[in-house]
């Protein structure tokens, strides 16, 4: 039997295109514009002769340091994302299944709490003076310490919900099996947790990537990031559109890599727990 | 195989003492069954033995070993627990050899123990499966099967039974007493279930609220019940615990006075009776649905029953009814021309000797030391 067109259904159906519409016409219209000659992006020109210019420029160009960028987004992303990782997974297994004492978890999670509500640029300013007076302004260490503090407290939530689902006679059935709480995590919370783990670094990395605000205030010329590279093409007395979009376009690849990879993922860390 | 023994092992959260202190021991090579109601305490003291939940007060002793607050890595003992607690990610082999890996034992030595268990657990066929892909009495064997592996001191069961149908869990009970004596294991095995208790144990110990009730061999806890918690936990349908007071009239032992239940029983009971009781004193009676024999209509001293339920268990009839003590359970006696049914009125007394009297107040059976 057909299932029935109810008059819900349209509506349903409206509000999740519409809301499509919403985040795809930026992109759709960004995307065009890096087809476009600066030219026809000034005159408004809906269709536009197709030119690859602007992905030469910012490529092969000896003003434009484009790719170095891009790779500097990647080194701070990656190695912030592992770092994250790494902290989270074994801080969540020592909350999770440990039993420290109530103020530990109590304190650490309250941190994290904090740190997740507040706006990034809340501590921007603090970490300037802090890194400056330290000698690391403008260092990748100084770019992914903060993003560390930026990704983690949403990935230690994410994994502790994670490492709570493994059942704790888990655990006890491998200390009777002889493992040492250190060789339970390698043997069985690590190679468990890591759906949990690629969720949370899916997000992590994410998040780091298309950061602005800490790139923008922690880096140099050296270590500029792309999305604060992308800013630098609208300048003093013109904008480049153009490059600016390609640019734009370019940077989004590896998040939507990401995205198509973690996804699933993302949606059963988030879910996991909430059913049995 | 080993021999267990606890020294006054106590357990509290706090202020809250779970259990007080527990004193027994378990020979090498026995079957000990840990029974009782939820929340006894019999999970918790298993535990306690493996090393998973803290001993607060007491000491466990393997072979004269203190291992009251070793390691649990360290003490060398094997659990099969309620959920399995298989490693999802690992294939059966891997799960069964995980513990001899882990202490480093030779590739070849491993293969061999692991080949002799699949044999021995009839796994054959399913070592690259993962537990995801088993059935639920395929996953108790292998959880099995990682045990037996690692020849430990002492075998642990918590309650491993229970995610079992019916008729699977009648053939694993006999297969683990099987595995028992085949390895000369000592096992501690953790249940519930008084069947359970009655069919595999060597030595049932009987738990309520954290205290030992008694600890003894099926038959014992069956026939020589020490209270009346024992007395009913043990045994379906429960044992009939008839209220009153018993007196000597004419030469007979009544319930209830002349017009009450007559006792039949022999010259032995009756001198040891008569040491146990003080006259006057409120008993409970207690006689199994089983130690009734049906009398004819106006015997003295019968019961009249009216009858309320039939069960009908094809190998054996049980009937709940009402007397006038109160609700009382019967197993019809085999040979009756017809069987009974609802508000038919029966007359019955309990067979000689086969009864009990406890004390009303602290339910001690008066009977048994």
């Amino acid at each position: 039997m057909k299932a029935k067109t109810s008059l819900s259904g349209i509506g349903g159906n409206l509000i999740a295109w519409g809301y499509a519409l919403i985040i795809l016409g930026p992109m759709i219209w960004i995307l065009s514009n890096s087809f476009k000659r600066q030219i026809d992006i000034l005159m408004g020109t809906t269709i536009a002769p197709f030119t690859l210019v602007n992905y030469q420029l910012i490529i092969n160009s000896r003003q434009s340091h484009f790719l170095w960028n891009l790779w500097n987004s990647a080194v701070v992303s990656v190695i912030s994302t592992l770092v994250v990782l790494v902290i989270a997974t074994l801080a969540a297994f020592t909350v999770a299944r440990l039993e420290p004492p109530r103020w530990v978890t109590f304190i650490l999670l309250g941190w994290a709490l904090v740190f997740h509500m507040l706006p990034t640029l809340t501590f921007v300013g603090s970490w300037y003076v802090m890194f400056t007076q330290a000698g690391l302004h403008g260092t990748y260490t100084a770019l992914i310490l903060a993003q560390v503090v930026q990704g983690l407290p949403m990935a230690l939530f994410l994994m502790i919900g994670f490492v709570m689902n493994i059942p704790r006679e888990l655990v006890q059935a491998a200390r009777l099996d002889g493992c040492t709480y250190a060789q339970v995590f390698r043997h069985l919370i690590f190679p468990l947790s890591l759906g949990g783990m690629a969720a949370a670094g899916a997000l992590s990395f994410i998040s780091a990537w298309s950061d602005f605000a800490i790139a923008l205030n922690l880096s140099n010329k050296d270590t500029m990031t792309a999305p604060v590279a992308i800013a630098t093409f609208a300048q003093e007395h013109q904008i480049l559109y153009g490059q600016m979009a390609a640019a734009s376009m370019l940077s989004m690849i590896p998040a939507l890599a990401f995205i198509m990879f973690g996804q699933r993922f993302v949606v059963r860390g988030l879910l996991a727990g909430a059913v049995k | 195989m080993a021999h267990l023994q606890l020294q006054k092992v106590g357990k509290s959260y706090g202020a809250v003492e779970v259990i007080p202190g527990i004193d027994f021991e378990i020979n090498s090579g026995e079957f000990l069954v840990l029974v009782g109601p939820s929340g006894s305490g019999k999970s918790t003291l298993l535990k306690m033995i493996a090393g998973l939940e803290e001993t607060t007060s007491g000491k466990i002793l393997v072979d004269g070993e203190d291992i009251t607050h070793l390691d649990p890595s360290a003490r060398d003992l094997a659990m099969v627990f309620q959920s399995y607690a298989l490693y999802p990610h690992m294939t059966v082999k891997d799960n069964m050899s995980f513990a001899l890996r882990m202490r480093g034992e030779d590739p070849s030595e491993i293969d061999r123990r692991v080949k002799d268990a699949v044999v021995m657990l009839d796994l054959g066929g399913l070592e690259n499966r993962k537990p995801g892909q088993l059935s639920g009495g395929q996953r108790q064997r292998v959880a099995m099967g990682r045990c037996v592996v690692r020849n430990p001191k002492l075998f642990l069961f918590d309650e491993p039974l229970s995610n079992l149908d019916a008729k699977l869990r009648a053939q694993t009970r006999i297969e683990i007493r099987r595995l028992h004596e085949r390895l000369n294991a000592t096992s501690i095995f953790v249940t519930h279930d008084q069947v359970e208790a009655m069919t595999m144990a060597d030595r049932i110990a009987l738990l309520k609220d954290g205290k030992l009730q008694q600890i003894g061999s099926p038959q014992d806890l069956y026939l020589r019940p020490k209270n009346t918690f024992v007395a009913t936990f043990i045994g379906t349908p429960e044992m009939n615990l008839l209220p009153g007071q018993v007196e000597m009239i004419d030469g007979g032992l009544w319930l209830d006075g002349s017009n009450g239940l007559h006792l039949p029983l022999s010259p032995e009971r009756q001198s040891k009776l008569a040491n146990a009781m003080k006259p006057g004193v409120a008993v409970k009676v207690g006689i199994r649905p089983e130690h009734f024999e049906m009398v004819p209509a106006g015997t003295k001293g019968a019961m009249e029953v009216r009858v309320n339920v039939v069960e009908w268990l094809g190998h054996e009839i049980f009937i709940f009814g009402q007397a006038s003590f109160g609700p009382i359970g019967v197993r019809v006696p085999e040979g009756m021309a017809t069987a009974p049914a609802a508000n038919d009125v029966l007359y019955i007394r309990p067979i000689s000797d086969r009864w009990h009297v406890f004390d009303a107040a602290s339910g001690d059976n008066l009977l048994v030391e």
